[in-house]
């Protein structure tokens, strides 16, 4: 369990809510995934004092600011690193790190492999604009091939990474699709995220009205269809079924497994490290260099 | 005449086994409560190749490695001519060396005229007698030694048995009958090691410890309960020893993908409250530089241990240098303030690490203790009773403090009340973006300028609360000699026996070098006629350093650097300091 449950209803999305004005573009994707981050943490009921949000660089890595919990606007690619160190030195913390498709997948890419290899206990929310947007307009690695982009004047060279299967691949215990354009349903797989034991992935598809214009919204809507009620997502190869896609676009949570997660094998490296006796104090750690002869 | 320093090396090929050996010397003579210093130096092999052992074991205070060696163990000519120009002799030491070996030894150089004793030892044949394998063939040595030199014999043999006994009965029987064929070889030569005889008294036993190891040591006695970090020589150890012993404190380490995560891992451990540390050498510290601009900028207390190695790039991995310092001291993106502290033994790495820890709790601010090769991977004797340092903690806000919390509250110190998680009331948003006090981004000039100065003033007080150095030799003095990190030992070493001739030499090392310690530097000065700055850095980074803050004698200022990869020697360091009295001399005559 990533967040702490509490039965009664402890808390309503705008206490999550801070006082900074979001800086993103009207029409933005990414105020979609933070309405829905404010539902959701009221629905699992986190207090706000024991939650962090990391981040990177980028526009959706500006999120942090405007969640009234303790928050972390780092560097470019490094949100997953801070995450490592607040979740394994304070494992009871709720800890959540967002950013954007070119924080996570290309900068920060090999600390991703990394999270989902360890199974850290993190929900790790990736809004997925297939392009930078606080650079003004680059190519990203979730750019379709042949897009025009600022930086693709002849379109873009570059086959594009499916970020789900990357992350399930890399052992991901949790792995979810959404669109920042169906809120409802993205609160729930928010929810789903936060409650899962173990390293939750989930790429949510937000939209740049900028630099990918209206079409991007609309092709993401068109396109957008929920995962049928009986698909099995304890099986990998039943998600990889709805990775790569191009004619449509598959909502909802591709896989879930139950492992034990970097917490519980540092707790119990711990438990046997320590063997129920008190820590030792510095004269006993000296005591072992003196040479036993 | 009996001596009471001597210092034996010991080259072979791996499998000869001379790390070991070296060991059990080290181990035996800590025991006995003698003072010990032990340095080994390897090809870059990962197995096998050349590796040399070289200890050095007083009756008395030993401040450097020794840098002529009075007994020389050679099993192979070949390997010892890889460490040309590293293992000096002295002028009348005594060189023991497998007599079948066929590189005729009056082709060697030894780096001093042939006066030494030549003393063949058919360690090979001596092995396979007693023991049945050549493997044995350090344990005959050991015996050699110890019977040669007057080494403490039965707690030699106390630590071959402690050696072998996990494996079978024959083996350790074996080895035990290889180091009393030693001891029997020995009596047949004893009269070759007449004046090298070693002499002593037992005292209590010492800790026996390497730098790397009293640097993990420190931090968990800081109370430092979570380290990140990534493989890297020379620094590997304190990974190491950690990975055994943070669980044991109740605490988590975790080896990271890169270095870029492990100082991301310690940020983001510290901002959640926990004392972080990383260790790493120049390559690593390279990669954490961005990073340690966000610790910088967000305030985030950050402790980086550099153990420096021969560079740039992959450089001379297994061997020392000094030449990291510009990169800790200014390596950075932007303005960004951070506190570096030089650690220059094995019991300073112990208190330059709890100190890191306490400036970065109090100053809120990365702070890097600059080791070396030479200092982290030596093992050397220390007293327990020396190892003990205070230990302070981060700020806690009040509960005024928390009403409209200002995490970045700018103060008359510069240092703004910390809260982490868990604190209710205390939640703020943390920012590698310039930010405001409330920690809200803004790139307005007013807030950038503002917060600069708050975060640099942070420096003053570490500069007045931790300004530790070390100043040794006359009062005042023809010759000071500045220099810092592991170069302490061989230079106070060569000022001790200076001042024994009656020469006014005297020599300053600061532990604290940025902020820069500006009156304790300007004091030494005013009472010394001639200085050398001491470093080895071939584009002499610490006398470029000194230059931006003060103003060296003109005319009077002399420089001594060279490049890693051997250490300092008490030898060179002397020779230097004679140069300078005599110019000094010449100077006053000319001046009467």
């Amino acid at each position: 369990m990533n967040a702490t449950t509490v039965t009664d209803i402890k808390f309503k999305p705008g206490d999550y809510k801070s006082d900074l004005k979001p800086v993103w573009c009207p029409g933005c994707g990414d105020f979609g995934v933070l309405s829905a981050l404010y539902r959701a943490l009221a629905k699992v009921g986190v207090e706000p004092e024991n939650t962090v949000v990391l981040s990177g660089i980028g526009c959706s890595s500006r999120l942090p600011g405007y969640v009234k919990t303790y928050g972390f606007n780092g560097v470019h690619g490094r949100a997953l690193t801070l995450a490592t160190g607040v979740k394994v030195a304070r494992p009871e913390l709720t800890v959540i790190a967002v950013g954007g498709d070119g924080d996570g997948l290309a900068i920060g890419g090999n600390h991703l492999m990394h999270a989902c290899r360890r199974n850290l206990d993190v929900t790790y929310i990736l809004m997925d604009n297939e392009i930078y947007g606080l650079t003004k307009g680059q190519v990203a690695p979730t750019t379709p091939t042949g897009d025009k982009t600022k930086s693709t004047f002849w379109g873009n060279p570059e086959p594009s990474v499916d970020p789900c299967e990357l992350a399930m691949s890399c052992g991901a215990t949790w792995v979810a699709r959404g669109f920042s354009g169906d809120l409802k349903f993205l609160v729930e797989l928010v929810e789903g995220a936060l409650r899962h034991h173990g390293f939750a992935f989930l790429n949510v598809m937000s939209p740049c009205v900028t630099w990918r214009g209206d079409d991007q919204f609309k092709s993401m809507k068109e396109k957008l269809r929920t995962l049928p009620e009986d698909h099995d997502p304890t099986r990998r190869a039943n998600a990889l079924a709805y990775t790569r896609e191009t004619e449509v676009l598959t909502q909802g949570v591709l896989y879930e497994v139950e492992t034990p997660s970097m917490v519980d094998r540092l707790e119990s490296i711990k438990q046997r490290a320590m063997n129920g006796r008190p820590a030792p104090s510095t004269r006993d750690i000296l005591e072992t260099f003196i040479p036993k002869v | 005449m009996p001596v009471r320093d001597l210092t034996i090396a010991m080259v072979g090929s791996g499998g000869d086994g001379v790390v070991t050996m070296g060991d059990m010397i080290a181990q035996g003579a800590a025991r006995e409560g003698l003072n010990v210093m032990k340095v080994e130096a390897y090809g870059p092999q990962i197995r096998g190749g050349e590796s040399s052992c070289t200890v050095r074991v007083s009756a008395g205070p030993i401040y450097s490695q020794g840098d002529q060696i009075d007994v020389l163990v050679v099993f192979n000519w070949a390997d010892f001519a890889r460490f040309r120009g590293e293992l000096v002799c002295a002028s009348d030491a005594i060189v023991i060396f497998e007599a079948t070996d066929e590189k005729p030894h009056d082709q060697i150089d030894l780096g001093v005229e042939d006066t030494v004793r030549w003393v063949p030892v058919p360690f090979i044949q001596l092995a396979k007698d007693a023991a049945g394998t050549t493997l044995a063939k350090n344990i005959v040595t050991l015996g050699l030694l110890s019977g040669m030199f007057r080494l403490p014999e039965a707690t030699l043999r106390r630590a071959v048995e402690g050696k072998f006994k996990k494996k079978k009965t024959e083996v350790l029987e074996a080895n035990l009958r290889g180091f009393q064929a030693g001891i029997d070889f020995a009596a047949t030569i004893s009269d070759q090691a007449a004046g090298k005889r070693f002499q002593f008294e037992t005292k209590e036993p010492m800790l026996l410890m390497s730098g790397n190891e009293a640097c993990a040591v420190g931090a968990l006695h800081a109370g430092c309960r979570f380290f990140a970090g990534y493989p890297i020589t020379p620094s590997s150890e304190i990974l190491h020893f950690l990975s055994e012993w943070m669980p044991k404190m109740g605490g988590y380490l975790v080896q990271t993908e890169d270095e870029l995560s492990a100082i991301g891992a310690v940020i983001g451990g510290s901002f959640a409250g926990v004392k972080s540390m990383t260790a790493t050498s120049g390559p690593g510290l390279a990669l954490m530089t961005e990073m340690l601009g966000l610790a910088s900028m967000a305030e985030v207390p950050a402790v980086i241990i550099d153990v420096q190695r021969g560079g740039p790039s992959t450089g001379l991995p297994t061997k020392s240098e000094q030449s990291d310092l510009w990169q800790a001291l200014w390596g950075s993106h932007g303005d960004a303030p951070r506190v570096v502290l030089a650690p220059s033994d094995v019991e300073d790495c112990f208190h330059a690490t709890v100190a890191a820890f306490n400036i970065a709790e109090e100053a809120q601010m990365p702070v890097i203790v600059l080791s070396d090769q030479f200092v982290a991977q030596r093992r050397e004797t220390l007293s327990m009773l020396t190892l003990d340092h205070e230990v302070k903690s981060r700020r806690v806000p009040t509960i005024g403090e928390l009403e409209g919390f200002r995490r970045y509250r700018d103060t008359k110190t510069g240092v703004s009340p910390m809260t982490w998680p868990g604190m209710k009331g205390g939640e703020y948003q943390t920012n590698g973006l310039e930010h405001d006090e409330f920690g809200q981004p803004s790139s307005m000039f007013l807030t950038h300028e503002k917060m600069n100065a708050k975060r640099y003033r942070k420096l003053r007080g570490v500069r007045d609360d931790y300004s530790f150095f070390r100043r040794y030799g006359s009062e005042r003095a023809d010759v000071g000699v500045i220099c810092w990190g592991s170069s302490k030992g061989p230079v106070k070493e060569a000022v001790l026996r200076a001042n024994g001739r009656g020469e006014r030499v005297a020599a300053f090392v600061p532990q604290l070098l940025y902020p820069f310690p500006y009156h304790e530097f300007k004091e030494f000065l005013a009472t010394v006629s001639e200085v050398i700055v001491v470093e080895l850095s071939y584009s002499a980074q610490f006398y470029k350093y000194l230059r931006t803050f003060l103003e060296l004698p003109e005319g009077h200022t002399f420089v001594y650097k060279r490049s890693g990869g051997k250490n300092l020697t008490v030898g060179e360091i002397e020779d230097k300091i004679q140069k300078v009295l005599e110019m000094g001399a010449l100077r006053r005559e000319v001046l009467v």
